[in-house]
């Protein structure tokens, strides 16, 4: 009988190079938190023998990530430090993946997600992992009263005076604006056969017009400004760190429109210039607001639009049909109950920024120090949030607006408790209990125009953190949060005290060394002084 | 009205950062239907505690005024207290999302720079003005109230 032999293949560098990424992007520390999903490298270019820094994107959750390589202007150092300022959720990474791959082929994105779930800090901390620490996307954020002319662009008249200045804008404001501009574009779009300078002198003799009908001076001079899209196209970030702008030329920059649920059918209009050919962002766009002339996109434009789900606002619409087919439409779900967890844990255990170096005045205890205090809270909170969140969503009594909290709610409590604490009389220790409640009342409910939510709310705090429903297992034994808090902060405080007394006996030793010391050189000067001791032994008193 | 709460409210606004972004708030004051308490007594009740200004945004001022005297307060380490009378426009909006988001101004061709951002320096704040009514009926943008931490209520 032959032997079975198992067949023996050799990995190209590529694939130990894939296997060596992938398993970076899947690393997980000792208690099994996420350490990968984004990993900076320093690579040779084949084709131009150079250094250059790259990033590699992937989900760590995924068994099999998808890892898009992009380059980038950060270095080690800020990439790493950036890292730290993101919370290892799985939609995170999801969301993160989608953009790299976006990104990568200049395809346009739309994120639709709720609130809480990251759209606006996660394009901020994307555009910084591409361009470095502080570098921040061109934002714009769409209202039902976002101008056209915000977007694409506009002529601005240098108005001297106030009155002037004041029925420029009078006129902007109405309804008859948008008519009139609209009509002036669509006699420019119609005259095809006019150049470029014809049909600039086409649009000011109508501007000139309009002026006139509104009270200003018939000579009114004109200035043209690009909006927020050619702007991106054309952005070119200089090494410096300041923006130019070149219309041709240009690099091209990160774009963010935001809410764009929001935008009226106007502006959806001029969003869909963006669409280029097999789904990428167009090459160019041309804008009848100078002539005709067209903008180019750099090769690093990129274009994101985020929004809410409509079901979570009265006044939202549906993304208008006609962009969502134009781009790659990214669809979140709410932000999972683990996913939450984790957030309220990182807040409250104070991993995402710097600690304070000293304690901060209004601190009784440093909790940032203690973990085991900040994980016990997490869960305190991360409940008391999710609650909260599901009665807001169904909207509040005396008010139209509905307000689903974010993830912000939870950082501003967690960041406020470190130095607003309240003092226990009795024991003249923390008291986390009565401090949680106060801060909680302050940015949760506080807030709330629905009286009787806030008294239901303040009930079932209280019942979380006192009653019986709350109770969990601790140690063995059955206790509510409140005798958790109590034992952890007694602790800690312990511990702080004997840190104390320690510290306290340390500098009494070296004190009385110092003392013990000083008093030695007294005796050994006024020997020196002493004319009866032989100069031999003041010479080796003075050596020692 | 709540002396307390108003110093806490004060008081957070100044020294809370959130994580991870360490940015400040801008600060909501709400007046309730029923209250009779002025805005200027409440804006004097905080000139005596931070050094502010009040500015009121109404059919006879300009967006772009508001942003020129944002950035003017700026450069005075000054905190605004901007009483709202008319719906927000875009271009304020805009500024507004942009220091809630990233304690930023981020304008377009302004002082000759094709893209410029002004940061809020540490010792300033926003603080918006307005009526309960006001912001339920005539703003028309539907996240307002998500654009501030701190909320006080006024009843």
């Amino acid at each position: 009988m032959p032997e079975k032999f198992e067949t023996i293949r050799f990995k190209s560098p590529e694939e130990l190079k894939e296997e060596e990424i992938e398993a970076k992007i899947k690393e997980r520390g000792p208690e099994g938190e996420i350490l990968g999903g984004i990993i900076f490298e320093e690579e040779i270019d084949p084709e131009t023998q150079e250094k250059k820094k790259y990033l590699y994107f992937g989900n760590p959750y995924k068994e099999r990530p998808v890892i898009i390589k992009l380059e980038t202007e950060a270095n080690k150092e800020e990439i790493e430090a950036i890292k730290k300022e993101i919370i290892p959720m799985e939609e995170s990474f999801e969301i993160l993946e989608a953009m790299a791959r976006t990104y990568k082929h200049r395809q346009p994105l739309l994120i639709e997600g709720p609130t809480a779930i990251g759209k606006t800090y996660l394009t901020e901390k994307f555009t910084e992992m591409l361009y470095g620490d502080g570098v921040k996307p061109l934002d714009f954020y769409c209202s039902g009263q976002t101008d056209v002319s915000e977007l694409m662009a506009k002529w601005v008249p240098k108005v001297e005076t106030e009155e002037d200045k004041r029925k420029w804008n009078e006129f902007l404001e109405s309804a008859q604006a948008q008519i009139e501009i609209s009509k002036i574009a669509q006699e420019v779009e119609q005259k095809e056969k006019l150049s470029q300078e014809q049909k600039l002198v086409l649009i000011h003799s109508r501007l000139q017009e309009l002026a006139k009908s509104i009270g200003l001076s018939e000579r009114t001079q004109w200035r043209f400004q690009y909006g927020a899209v050619p702007k991106a196209m054309g952005l070119t970030r200089n090494p410096n760190g300041t923006f130019s702008f070149d219309e041709q030329k240009g690099m091209g920059f990160i774009l963010h429109i935001e809410e764009v649920g929001l935008a009226e059918p106007q502006v959806i209009n001029a969003l869909l210039k963006l669409r280029g050919k097999r789904g990428r962002l167009a090459e160019e766009i041309q804008l009848w607001e100078d002539g005709g002339k067209k903008v180019k996109s750099g090769p690093k434009c990129w274009v994101v639009f985020s929004t809410n789900p409509p079901e979570e606002y009265l006044a939202r619409n549906e993304v208008d049909p006609a962009l969502a087919r134009g781009v790659v439409f990214k669809r979140m779900g709410e932000l999972s109950g683990v996913s939450l967890r984790l957030a309220s844990n990182y807040y409250f255990t104070y991993k995402l920024g710097e600690k304070p170096k000293e304690k901060p005045e209004g601190c009784i205890l440093d909790i940032y120090n203690y973990p085991e205090i900040g994980r016990e809270i997490s869960k305190v909170v991360s409940v008391f949030h999710n609650d909260l969140n599901k009665e807001l969503k169904k909207g509040e009594k005396g008010r139209q607006q509905r307000i689903p909290l974010t993830l912000d709610d939870m950082a501003r409590v967690a960041d406020a408790l470190v130095d607003e604490q309240i003092r226990d009389k009795k024991t003249g220790q923390f008291d986390l209990t009565e401090s949680l409640k106060n801060l909680i009342n302050f940015y949760y409910l506080d807030r709330l125009a629905d009286e009787e939510l806030k008294e239901t709310m303040i009930a079932n705090l209280d019942e979380l953190l006192t009653g019986d429903t709350g109770k969990i297992e601790f140690e063995g034994k059955v206790l509510t949060r409140k005798e958790i808090f109590d034992i952890l902060v007694e602790r800690a405080s312990t511990i702080k005290t004997k840190e104390k007394l320690e510290a306290e006996k340390k500098r009494e030793e070296e004190r009385k060394l110092k003392q013990i010391k000083y008093d030695s050189q007294d005796k050994i000067d006024s020997l020196s002084k002493n004319p009866r001791i032989p100069e031999s032994i003041k010479k080796f008193l003075a050596s020692e | 009205m709540d002396k307390e709460k108003l110093e806490q409210f004060i008081r957070l606004l100044q020294k809370t950062c959130k994580q991870p972004s360490q940015t400040f708030d801008l600060g909501l004051i709400v007046k309730e239907p029923k209250s009779e308490v002025d805005s200027k007594d409440i804006f004097e009740k905080i000139k005596n505690k931070v050094d502010s200004e009040r500015i009121i945004y109404d059919k006879l001022t300009t967006d772009e005024d508001i942003i020129e005297k944002i950035i003017e307060l700026f450069e005075k380490n000054k905190w605004l207290f901007l009483e709202i009378k008319k719906d927000i426009s875009s271009p304020l909006l805009n500024q507004l999302k942009h220091l809630a988001n990233h304690n930023v101004l981020q304008l377009l061709d302004y002082q000759g720079k094709d893209l410029s951002e002004i940061k809020m320096p540490e010792n300033c704040r926003i603080i918006i003005f307005a009526e309960r009514d006001f912001i339920e009926n005539k703003i028309t943008y539907p996240h307002f109230y998500r654009l501030f931490g701190p909320t006080l209520s006024i009843k």
